[in-house]
């Protein structure tokens, strides 16, 4: 039993923490794409400092706001110019003219509500106009919803498929014993008695699948989020260190229920007697 | 004391193992249960050790009735009896010693006790040399002999015994059959089911014969007899 047992469970294990960092990863992507939604709220020109801090303080104030960046001419133009780098010189001569706008860079909370933010927005005295990439925006929403609906359907599918492995690769090996096990209760052991150590055994097993899968993935883990981090710059992946401790109980805590219920399961049967 | 309340047993599509079959056996008596093949006798035995149930009546052992039972509680009335079985049924992978030792080790007794003990009864039945030994390596007769050493050891009131001798030959049975009436003389009841016709000839028990799942004869100092 053991050494069919431990494999499965591994393996088990293995793509269970594949899953679990490949979800926890993209909830984390889902949430920067969602924070680099922004709204942009274009400030009239002839609006004073004083009006622009009072703008920025109503966009603020909002309850769907999560957070509020006001960037003035003079910084729209300073960035703009690092962003030209060399190429600024073309912007010699167009200092003092109105061709930047004072702009609110905003965050939301629910971007599902931008659109009435936006609407809101859109009123307040002295802004111009709204930007807000509305479709890419509805679109990075449902497409993440669908990603961790998919993940947890995929976790749950493997759960079943895990559970359903384990107590036919144990039953093979119970069953082997089963008759042991008849004779056991025929001399008048409990079911407890009997059953312990299977138990034991089963968990046992699954510490040891733990731990075999649990170095793989820490040490997998590493090597393909540096090599993917080199292609995919777009995002930040979790690091390791944010998620080994999760990963590690939800690992552990899955590994040893699985040996200890797939082997107390399966001689079930064998205790009717 | 046993005592079987109109039992009726009755397996599935109808098949009649036992009908409405009432009887006592007293303390310290020696019952054998004899018949033909499907008579009913390994139907009786299973009532008693609680593996099958009455379709209808009660089977009471020791003032307890087996039937209401619950299952937890099955094990506690396992230990009481000391079961032999025609297939010995050893723990294949246990030793002599460890095989009997099991036994005392469900009930949860001490190291100590079942170390003093099991070398004891482990001479009584003659095997004290053998301790060591797994099942697959000695005789026929030495592992029922076993399995008698592990029934015995828990120091039951009650010893039931479906063909133990149906495995071993005449010379063999012989000897297991002085085992069991040693064990009788110290006040232990015996039920045994067998179709050893020189066994109940020679013993002059009392023979309890089933036919088709109904007693047809109760004798004191019975003979095997089975009017065919
Ligand atoms: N589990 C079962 N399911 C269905 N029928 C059964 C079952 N066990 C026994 N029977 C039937 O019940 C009847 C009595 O069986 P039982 O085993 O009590 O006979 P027996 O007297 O012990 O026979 P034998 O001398 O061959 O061991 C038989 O007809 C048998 O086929
Ligand atoms: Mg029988």
């Amino acid at each position: 039993m053991t050494v069919a047992s431990f494999i499965t469970v591994s393996c088990c294990l293995f793509l269970f923490g594949v899953f679990l960092l490949f979800t926890l990863n993209m909830n984390s992507i889902s949430e920067q794409i969602e924070s680099q939604c922004e709204i942009i709220a274009r400030i009239d020109f002839d609006v004073s400092a004083q009006q622009q801090q009072d703008i920025y303080n109503t966009i603020l104030n909002l309850e769907n706001v999560k957070t509020a960046e006001l960037e003035t001419q003079e910084q729209a133009l300073t960035n703009f110019k690092k962003e030209l780098g060399d190429d600024a010189v073309v912007l010699e001569g167009l200092e003092g003219k109105r061709f930047l706008r004072s702009s609110v860079k905003i965050s939301l909370k629910d971007i599902r509500k931008s659109e009435e933010a936006v609407k809101y927005i859109q009123k307040i005295n002295g802004v111009a106009e709204v930007e807000n990439r509305q479709d890419i925006v509805s679109k990075v929403v449902k497409f993440t919803a669908a990603v961790k609906k998919g993940s947890v359907m995929a976790m749950l599918i493997l759960l079943i498929i895990a559970i359903f492995i384990i107590q036919n690769t144990i039953k093979l090996s119970v069953h082997a014993r089963g008759k042991e096990i008849q004779i056991m209760k025929f001399v008048g052991a409990t079911d407890h008695f009997i059953r312990m150590p299977f138990v034991i055994e089963g968990v046992m097993i699954g510490t040891l699948g733990f731990i075999a899968s649990f170095v793989i993935i820490t040490f997998g883990y590493n090597a393909v989020i540096s090599s993917v981090s080199s292609i995919i710059r777009l995002f930040d992946f979790v690091p390791l260190q944010a998620c080994i401790t999760p990963l590690g109980i939800s690992m552990a805590l899955f590994g040893v229920l699985m040996g200890a219920l797939g082997s107390g399961l399966s001689i079930k049967r064998h205790l009717k007697v | 004391m046993i005592k079987f309340k109109n039992v009726s047993v009755v397996y599935d599509k109808d098949i009649i193992g036992l009908d409405n079959v009432s009887f006592k056996i007293d303390d310290g008596e020696f019952v054998f249960l004899v018949g033909k093949t499907g008579a009913g006798k390994s139907s009786a035995i299973k009532l008693l050790t609680g593996e099958i149930k009455p379709t209808e009546g009660d089977v009471i052992v020791d003032g307890i009735i087996v039937n209401s039972l619950k299952r937890s509680k099955i094990p506690y009335l396992r230990r009481a009896q000391g079961v032999v079985f025609q297939d010995f049924r050893l723990l294949p992978n246990k030793t002599v010693y460890e095989n009997v030792a099991f036994a005392m080790e469900i009930t949860g007794k001490k190291k100590k006790e079942i170390k003093r003990k099991v070398p004891k009864i482990l001479d009584i039945v003659g095997l004290g040399e053998r301790a060591g030994n797994y099942p697959n390596e000695i005789s026929g007769g030495e592992q029922q002999r076993v399995s008698i050493a592990r029934a015995l050891v828990n120091s039951p009131s009650l010893i039931i015994a479906d063909e133990p001798t149906g495995n071993l030959d005449v010379e063999t049975s012989a000897e297991v059959m002085s085992l069991f009436e040693e064990i009788n003389k110290m006040g232990t009841t015996i039920v045994m089911v067998t179709h050893s016709e020189k066994i109940v000839n020679d013993m002059q028990k009392r023979v309890i014969q089933l036919e088709n799942g109904c007693i047809v004869r109760d004798e004191e100092k019975g003979v095997y007899n089975l009017g065919i």
